[in-house]
């Protein structure tokens, strides 16, 4: 199981990409939102890639993950790749490559494989794990067999996926919040104190206004906290 | 750990981006030794101030050999920044090490002048140390502290050159110039030290950073 409690994630001091987010995996979970929403920061997060700014998050010791591009420049073959991941991981080799109907060449680079035939290499990898798997659209330049294939493998699995396409139906569906409300308020000096409320993504200060962009669920509270901040409203979109 | 150490130095060879370093490596010990290259300690100076840039650059091969992406993948499949960056610090002081005995052998095969093991062996302490030293500065300065490799190169390049001239305050100088008065020194030990903490810190900077 993945637990991820209260986590906030922002990149230096750029906008929050993801502010307060809890969230439990203990079956198949899929993610969706549109783009922009954090779901690939969340699921680096989840797979111990990246480190929360706030919060904390706790998982098992074996997690198979997939990233949303995986790169086309590798000189190692799929079998050498495979076989060095199965001995970090110690882990016996899988059927995932038969079953999702990989057809390249196991013994070239795989820098000369199809886009698909390589996306089949590292879901191979990622199934080597044995407690839970982060996939980042992992259906990405696999035909329709594969994919299908690729579902049936997942519905045996504690699995967080992304998913623009519904291809999990029967999952549970964790939707990031799409679209945002921009406020532009009076300058405030309390910028600090606007920044740090919930749902709030980012605070600019634009000459003598400031813009705040924040969830479409919280802006109603934001609003009312900018106004007893004692800042006028200039516009909400 | 020896398997993951193994995936990422056969990534490593088959990229290919280590035979410049290495061949520079090689052309310049073949340059210094072509001749009679003085006392037996005083001919290991110039290998050393070599040895030190060289594994610099090779550490920045070996941390950045896989791309980001691959790089997060290994890391997830390995539990986490702190093996795969700990492996990686071992590949490039493995590396390093192969380096530093190659060029303590060399002038030993090639030199004129008469080697005991004891030269021999604080040859082979002196470009420890200086290889050390280089892997801890190109690792400090490699992903995941540095993001951008054009970063990376102008800060390693900048603390390379900035550190010849400081003399015997760095403790490449405490080498070159026990080396070039040819006598043995405790400052060589006192650089492997050095060089160890440095790569130690340098890993600690990475999990920190990532």
């Amino acid at each position: 199981m993945v637990l991820l409690d209260q986590v906030s994630k922002r990149y230096g001091r750029g906008p929050w990409v993801l502010r307060d987010l809890t969230l439990e995996v203990s079956g198949l979970t899929v993610l969706t939102g549109a783009n922009g929403t954090g779901k690939s920061t969340l699921l680096k997060i989840a797979a111990g890639v990246l480190k929360p700014t706030s919060g904390r998050v706790s998982r098992p010791a074996s997690i198979g993950y997939v990233p949303e591009r995986f790169p086309s420049d590798v000189k190692m073959s799929a079998s050498a790749y495979l076989a060095h991941m199965g001995r970090i991981r110690r882990a016996a080799a899988n059927d995932v490559l038969e079953r999702l109907g990989f057809v390249g060449s196991m013994t070239a680079p795989m820098s000369e494989l199809s886009k698909g035939n390589a996306q089949k290499v590292a879901l191979a990898q990622a199934f080597l794990a044995s407690d839970v798997l982060v996939l980042d659209e992992p259906w990405t330049g696999l035909d329709a067999s594969a994919a299908a294939e690729l579902v049936s493998l997942l519905e045996e699995r504690t699995a967080l996926v992304s998913d623009h396409e519904g291809h999990l139906a029967s999952a549970t569906r964790v939707d990031l919040a799409g679209g945002h409300v921009t406020i532009d308020l009076s300058r405030v000096s309390a910028l600090d104190a606007l920044e740090a409320l919930e749902g709030v993504r980012s605070v600019q200060a634009r000459g003598s206004s400031v813009r705040v962009v924040v969830a479409p669920d919280r802006s109603d509270q934001v609003l009312a906290e900018a106004l007893r901040l004692g800042c006028s409203v200039r516009s909400v979109r | 750990m020896i398997s993951l150490v193994r995936y990422l130095a056969v990534d490593v060879f088959r990229g290919q981006r280590y035979l410049a370093p290495l061949l520079v490596f090689l052309g310049v010990m073949g340059m210094l030794f072509s001749s009679d290259a003085g006392q037996p300690l005083e001919a290991y100076s110039g290998s050393s101030a070599l040895l030190y840039p060289i594994a610099a650059w090779m550490a920045v091969v070996v941390a950045t050999s896989e791309d980001v992406v691959r790089r997060e993948i290994t890391v997830v499949s390995a539990g986490g920044w702190s093996r795969v960056l700990t492996a990686a610090a071992l590949v490039s002081v493995l590396l390093a090490l192969a380096m530093a005995l190659l060029a303590a052998v060399w002038p030993v095969v090639t030199n004129p002048h008469p080697y005991t093991a004891g030269d021999f062996f604080v040859g082979l302490a002196a470009h420890t140390g200086c290889a050390l030293l280089g892997v801890g500065v190109g690792l400090m300065f490699a992903r995941p502290v540095f993001d951008s490799i054009g970063r990376t190169v102008l800060a390693v390049f900048a603390v390379v050159v900035l550190t010849y001239p400081l003399g015997r305050a760095t403790p490449l100088g405490w080498v070159l110039d026990a080396l070039g008065h040819n006598r043995a020194s405790l400052s060589l030990l006192g650089t492997v030290a050095v060089g160890v903490a440095l790569v130690s810190a340098a890993v600690v900077a990475g999990v920190r950073r990532a």
